[in-house]
């Protein structure tokens, strides 16, 4: 950390840290969040800081209930902030579009974080579509830096006219490393407030508080804070005296600013990093003594639309070229190669309409074929780690079902089920979706119907699903799997995650939970008992009406942080060659990537095998074996 | 502005490409020299594909045009060769030996070339390669940390290219495994086995 002054230092920090740097700076006292990757690093550095009382943290069950702690929290006059990807804001969506009417005290923030490309994702939307729709404010900043400052103006901006910020990042500004100056903070953030009765938050004509949301955006419009992060930038501080201006949004420009200088083009860029609402003068202002706009955008041609109505109705002569154009994708996250094509566009003559007959062809998405090849690379496809308790609750499913049962699947690590060689599941919609689906599945099919869950999403989603099936006694089968922790964002405490992994929360017991949500069949079983696991597994699918299986092992991410891993000495899982029949169980059906095959033989992978024992109980002749237990 | 030294870190989850990144990083850092690096990776299950750029001398934009790639790091064979497939410059590549099985093999959901044919790419496209031999080096090590990254990073750390400084390096290496001494032991090894290879590479 290298020292500027006494109290500015200079740190190398992930973008995520930059927002937590940020909110430290605004003295947030209330936070919470659900886990999301891309957001995740905020969420586990802020539940680090408020083990050590820097500041109220909280995993909360889902991102509407975490979304509502913020809210009444700022309610109070306590600066909040609720942290969730961009999926989750669907989830806590209904709070925040009613919480706009009323607005906040304190001060609070919505940190939303995009997932492009869909690198850990179910979809990829555009959140900044929701300022508009919620009538809230949308910020976007560029690098680690403008995300600390950015924060501190959308607290000040909140404060005075008491209205929710959105701070939208996505996995790009998020996940960049680079240098900040940052101010430590080094008292403790309190979260005590006070709620103050309003009448208006008790009126009955809530079109009223509706008009209040329009006014309160109206401020936002008019304040030079918000207006000057829309900055006009002059390439390398030359004078303007081009024809062309790119116009970009705060998540991009980094690629774009490099792209610009690297085909030499040195065009001027308005960066837009208040995204909504925009000032529609201002804009008119800056445009004005352009000729042609080239509007680059990650996923929707947001800006550009908007752009398109100011230059309409003001009668303005800017041609616009947008993503049609261009061929910027509409899909998938920017990287600097998807915009060669772009680029090629932007340098041509922009009054001959031959420089934009399109180069892509239909067939190649996005990436050009740059050399010529020789191989053909497959897809490295992810997979459950080795060790994975899920692969034997899978290998059960696999063995207690028929090949035409349907087994809609949920969002987690589980969800890599329906990857091959595993392919369990049928497919993965939402959170709790594989519950929901289920249910109508075994409404119109004739068929057995097997929905898969994990606990962290059970809590999230899948009580309500269950009650229903409970409600209208329907014949379906719901396994969960419970290792005690959101897993796939790298393993933070669910409501059911024991003392030892959150000491400070309450833990749930997901088997009493069910059966108090009213299921008859219900039971809870380890996962490492494989062939028993056969036998409950093929009961709970003969029961006549909703039935429970709730499989339990320890994740490997708890193995490795635990230390557990380092325990197990010199340990190892062998195949005896003799007793082996080569029938290819461990294999091809149960399918841990640490088991190989190797001139005819299956042999286990000692570089990567964690030494779990669940092969040890899939074969069927007892051909695998540990030695050197400790 | 070609002062700038872009670096491009490939392998799989769990091979330590980020944690590479991170040392890389915090090393210029400490040398008072711009860098930004990115992360592109999808879940936090071991063995998918993860990348990471590094930009030295920038502050803002790490993500570069695949054609000005000027050291490409690779953890793994099959992905090495998949980056310098999408690249049209040909990088000075330091990469470890290990060609990972995928278990899809099995199944005839995918073809996977052969590994001497890999090789012949890799060698056609590079313009300098430096090859550390991972698999024997981790197969001394009879122990679950299988440090090849930080191996690297000790070769890396004498590339006078680059301007890293080795003991500050390996400074790094130090505080980052602070706080499981088993780790930092086996890292500081590796380390150092990096640094030696290197310079036997360049007699």
């Amino acid at each position: 950390m290298l020292e500027l002054d006494h109290n500015i230092k200079k740190k190398l920090i992930i973008g995520n840290h930059a927002v937590v740097q940020g909110l430290l700076q605004a003295k947030v006292g209330v936070t919470s969040a659900y886990p999301g990757t891309p957001s995740t690093e905020i969420q586990t550095e802020l539940y680090k800081l408020s083990k050590k009382g820097k500041l109220y943290f909280e995993f909360s069950v889902n991102e509407k209930v975490a979304f509502e702690i913020a809210a009444a929290s700022a309610m109070s006059g306590v600066r909040s902030a609720v942290i969730m990807k961009h999926v989750g804001l669907n989830v806590a969506s209904d709070a925040m579009m009613a919480m706009a009417y009323f607005g906040v005290l304190g001060g609070m923030l919505l940190v939303v974080v995009d997932d492009p490309g869909c690198l850990s994702s179910q979809n990829e939307q555009d959140s900044r579509f929701w300022g508009r729709f919620a009538h809230l404010p949308v910020f976007e900043p560029s690098t680690n830096q403008e995300i600390i400052d950015m924060i501190q103006v959308a607290f000040e901006l909140s404060e005075k006219y008491n209205q929710i910020c959105i701070l939208r990042l996505t996995n790009f500004t998020a996940l960049n490393t680079s240098e900040v100056e940052y101010v430590p903070i080094e008292e403790n953030l309190p979260h005590n407030g006070e709620f103050i009765r309003d009448i208006n938050y008790q009126i009955p004509a809530r079109y009223i508080l509706h008009k209040n949301a329009h006014n309160k955006l109206l401020q936002f419009i008019d304040d030079e804070r918000f207006t000057s992060l829309n900055p006009l930038i002059a390439s390398n501080g030359k004078p303007q005296s081009s024809e062309k201006l790119i116009i970009t949004h705060g998540a991009i420009y980094p690629v774009v600013a490099y792209l610009n200088d690297y085909y030499e083009l040195n065009l001027p860029i308005l960066k837009i990093s208040a995204i909504h609402p925009l000032n529609e003068d201002l804009i008119q202002e800056m445009i004005k003594p352009f000729k042609y706009l080239y509007f680059i955008e990650e996923l929707e041609p947001y800006l550009e639309r908007e752009f398109l109505a100011i230059i309409g109705k003001n009668h303005l002569e800017q041609k616009v070229f947008g993503k049609k154009e261009l061929e910027v994708p509409q899909e998938n996250r920017i990287v600097a190669e998807a915009l060669a094509i772009p680029f090629e566009h932007i340098k041509g003559d922009p009054t001959n309409s031959e420089t934009f007959i399109p180069k892509i062809k239909p067939s190649l998405p996005f990436a050009p074929i740059l050399t010529q090849k020789e191989l053909v690379i497959p897809r490295t496809l992810p997979r459950l780690c080795d060790g994975c308790p899920h692969r034997g609750a899978f290998y059960v499913i696999k063995k207690a079902t028929n090949y035409d049962d349907i087994i809609p699947s949920d969002i987690g690590c589980y969800a890599l089920g329906q990857v091959p060689p595993v392919q369990v599941g049928d497919f993965w919609l939402c959170m709790g979706g594989g519950i929901g689906t289920a249910l109508g599945f075994s409404i119109t099919n004739d068929k057995p119907v097997i929905a898969v869950i994990g606990d962290g999403t059970f809590f999230h989603a899948g009580i309500p699903p269950l009650l229903d099936a409970v409600m209208h006694n329907r014949k379906i089968t719901v396994a969960i799997l419970d290792n005690y922790l959101t897993s796939m964002t790298g393993g933070q405490p669910t409501a059911g995650s024991p003392e030892r992994i959150a000491p400070e929360q309450t833990q749930i017991d997901i088997e009493k939970l069910v059966k108090g949500c009213g299921v008859q069949w219900v039971k809870r079983v380890p996962v490492e008992n494989i062939k028993e696991n056969i036998k409950i597994f093929k009961e709970a699918l003969a029961f006549d009406g909703p039935s429970v299986v709730i499989f339990t092992g320890i994740c490997v991410i708890d193995l490795f942080r635990s230390q557990k891993i380092f325990e197990q000495g010199n340990k190892k899982v062998y195949i005896d060659q003799d007793k082996c029949t080569k029938c290819g169980t461990c294999l091809y059906d149960f399918s841990c990537p640490s088991i190989l095959k190797y001139d005819g033989n299956f042999v286990i992978n000692q570089n990567s095998c964690i030494a779990c024992d669940l092969c040890i109980n899939v074969c069927p002749v007892n051909a695998i074996l540990i030695k050197g237990e400790k | 502005m070609k002062n700038r030294i872009n670096i491009a870190i490939v392998g799989l989850g769990g091979q330590g490409v980020i944690t590479l990144a991170n040392l890389i990083a915090a090393t210029y850092h400490s040398l008072e020299k711009q860098v930004c690096f990115n992360e592109i990776h999808g879940l936090s299950q071991r063995g998918g594909s993860v990348q990471s750029l590094l930009a030295v001398n920038d502050n803002d934009c790490p993500v570069f045009a695949l054609e000005d790639t000027d050291y490409l790091i690779g953890m793994e064979k099959l992905e090495t060769l998949r980056y310098l497939y999408t690249s049209k410059s040909h990088p000075i590549v330091i990469m470890g030996n290990r060609y990972e099985i995928r278990n899809t093999v099995y199944f005839d959901l995918e073809h996977f070339p052969e590994e001497k044919d890999i090789d012949a790419e890799i060698r056609k496209l590079v313009k300098k390669l430096y090859l550390f031999n991972s698999v024997d080096y981790e197969k001394k090590i009879s122990f679950r940390i299988k440090p090849t990254n930080i191996a690297i990073f000790g070769a890396l750390s004498e590339f006078t290219e680059l301007g890293l400084d080795p003991k500050i390096a390996k400074k790094n290496v130090r505080k980052h495994f602070a706080k499981n001494p088993i780790a930092q032991s086996f890292n500081l090894t590796a380390f150092k086995e990096g640094k030696s290879w290197l310079k036997e590479m360049n007699l």
